[in-house]
């Protein structure tokens, strides 16, 4: 037996003991937004598409899978649903400003020996990929802390319906600092698990600071792992600012 | 302006000089990141002058189109013996820059200098790397910054956090080297257990719910980590290409394993404090409230929360492969082959981890609703 097919075996079949119906949909929006991620790298090989650009419709499709499909179209998961595709495209705006000087695109020297067969130049902006990909490996965190503020802002606003905009924009606020520890450090493990085989390779060449500081591999991670930071905090503000605008409007 | 007025008087002089250290830390080290080049070694030059000399339409044997250039440079050195001299160097790149890189006036790279046998002539070298430190630091600083700003003293604890946590794994690893006889995976173990005990006590202060989410935290990773080794075991490892996994100096199933237990703590971490928050929460506002109801609520939060943390671990492992895909693809590597070869480690991780996640909810259900009962024979 394949040892995927083995993990998500056990994996659908505590989704379902534990989640029901919906833990059977979150099981399958998994698997919708593997095939986004893939179809979506078969997109940027296209020569002429951009990859910015392809990077924003996923990451609407894959709010829309992770809002929407997940949980139903309500006021909650319309709120987040925008302020998820805000936060994303700012945040997409600084990292890419940032890849373009940093230069951490492509592969670094240590990668490329076990690359020497493959054609390089390939007419892909490597550079514009970068900034897809650190994009891409929020986007998750991001939706997820959208939802986890409006939801309880509307909770709020339901059993108080008279609170001004302000105050629901303030309760909303506090939500969000009190996720904002536990969602970083989620993100924070994921990577740091990711690169543990690097940590360890350095140590074992034993780079001196500088060279690691200064190598593409691990700036790019640093900085795949700050920006992922930075994405879920600015996320907060806004998600409580639309959500208070919305719900304090339609009163 | 009245708003920011209120906002000004409300500030204590500990937080105005906590502020104000932290703006001075900031400077000083943005201007060291710019004036540190005598602290390397190796030879550093700023690109003063560049030109384009050539441009070529490129095609590789698979029918890509891309262009190569090639760029003459004038850069002034800034550290070592030739320091403040001119050195000429040639720099080829593509429109890709999957392994090169274009260079503009007041990029700083690391170059070898060649040796020139005419003293008269302007010096000549290779171009390195990139030095990248000083947008390390700015990304670094407009993160703090971010976090202060918006989660104040959540903020702050979570930056401290990070920190903390990224130096544990540093001296765990230190000592894992230094003594390659104890297992990998017995390290991280014991990593794992400070790592849970230290973010959650700064996340969430000492109480009851903290306690209860470092119980289901640990029992969470450890039973996810088990059946993951056990299906290694059974499955004989079929369909995980372990030959991808990059950077391999050591013996790699537990490097794999390691980086599994590790990446699937955090988002553990946060299912158990989720569970514990919500029911503490629920039988602070009702005092009486029957285990039965309890029970059911909390049940009802993890499958609020189970979808989106299993897409966070899959967004986070699979994207970073992107570029590799795009790489093989560009080279006429068919789709199945593809993914097998650069995903199977990063999908298995992400199934493993989602594991943890979910087999959390009920482990936090009941940790906590132990918990509370405990409180409550109390009183």
């Amino acid at each position: 037996m394949n040892v995927l097919v083995v993990l998500a075996a056990i994996l659908f079949l505590l989704m379902t003991l534990i989640g029901g119906n919906k833990g059977i949909r979150s099981f399958i929006a998994l698997f919708f937004n593997f095939g986004v991620i893939i179809i979506t790298t078969l997109f940027m090989t296209v020569p002429g598409l951009n990859p910015i650009i392809l990077t924003l419709i996923a990451c609407v499709i894959i709010s829309c899978i992770n809002l929407f499909f997940i949980n139903k179209i309500n006021i909650k998961t319309k709120t987040a649903f925008i302020s998820s595709i805000i936060s994303t495209s700012l945040l997409l705006l600084f990292i890419f400003f940032i890849t373009d000087h940093a230069k951490i695109q492509g592969f670094g020297e240590e990668e490329i020996d076990e690359l020497s067969m493959f054609s390089l130049y390939i007419g892909v902006d490597f550079i514009k990929l970068a900034a897809s990909v650190i994009v891409m490996s929020t986007i998750g965190a991001i939706t997820d802390a959208a939802i986890s503020i409006s939801s309880p802002m509307r909770e709020i606003h339901y059993h108080n319906p008279d609170i001004s905009r302000k105050n629901l924009y303030q309760a909303g606020m506090k939500i969000g600092r009190d996720i904002l520890g536990t969602s970083t450090n989620t993100l924070f493990f994921a990577f740091f698990g990711g690169y543990l085989a690097l940590l360890i390779w350095f140590k074992d060449l034993s780079y001196s600071m500088g060279e690691v500081v200064n190598s593409k591999i691990f700036s790019a991670e640093m900085i795949t792992i700050l920006c992922a930071g930075i994405g879920l905090t600015i996320v907060i503000p806004i998600t409580s600012w639309i959500t208070a605008v919305f719900l304090v409007k339609k009163r | 302006m009245d708003i920011f007025k209120d906002k000004l008087k409300t500030v204590t002089y500990k937080q105005l000089l906590f502020y104000l250290i932290v703006v001075l830390c900031c400077a000083g080290s943005i201007i060291f990141v710019h004036n540190n080049h005598s602290y390397y070694d190796r030879p550093i030059a700023q690109v003063i002058e560049s030109e384009l000399i050539d441009r070529t339409e490129f095609q590789d044997s698979m029918n890509n189109e891309d262009n190569l250039f090639t760029q003459h440079i004038k850069a002034e050195i800034k550290n070592g013996y030739e320091k403040g001299k001119i050195v000429e160097l040639h720099n080829e790149f593509s429109l890709s820059k999957a392994y090169d890189f274009e260079f503009t006036v007041g990029d700083e790279v690391f170059i070898n200098l060649e040796d020139n046998p005419k003293e008269t002539d302007n010096l000549t070298g290779t171009i390195a790397d990139v030095k990248r430190d000083k947008y390390l630091i700015v990304v670094a600083w407009v993160f703090i910054f971010t976090l202060l700003i918006v989660g104040r003293k959540q903020g702050l604890f979570s930056i401290l956090s990070l920190a903390i946590n990224a130096m544990l794994i540093s001296y765990a690893l230190d000592i894992y080297l230094a003594h390659s006889h104890i297992s990998l995976l017995l390290i991280c173990g014991i990593a794992a257990i400070l790592f849970t005990v230290l973010s959650l006590l700064l996340v969430n202060g000492l109480n009851e719910k903290t306690y209860a989410a470092i119980i289901s935290t640990l029992l969470g990773t450890f039973l996810s980590l088990l059946i993951t080794y056990l299906v290694l075991l059974l499955t004989s490892e079929r369909g995980l290409r372990f030959e991808e996994l990059q950077f391999i100096t050591r013996p790699y199933q537990m490097v794999f394993l390691a980086g599994l237990f590790l990446g699937s703590l955090g988002a553990v971490m946060d299912v158990a404090i989720t569970m514990s928050s919500s029911i503490f929460g629920l039988y602070e506002e009702n005092k009486r409230i029957s285990i039965k109801d309890l029970w059911k609520s909390g049940m009802e939060v993890g499958k609020d929360i189970m979808g989106t943390m299993t897409n966070i671990l899959l967004f986070a492992y699979v994207s970073g492969s992107i570029p590799v895909l795009i790489l093989y693809f560009k080279n006429q590597y068919p789709l199945g082959l593809t993914l097998s070869l650069n995903l199977s480690l990063e999908i298995a991780r992400a199934l493993a981890g989602g594991i943890g996640i979910v087999l959390t909810i009920p482990i936090g259900v009941y940790i906590t609703i132990f918990f509370v009962t405990k409180k409550r024979a109390k009183i």
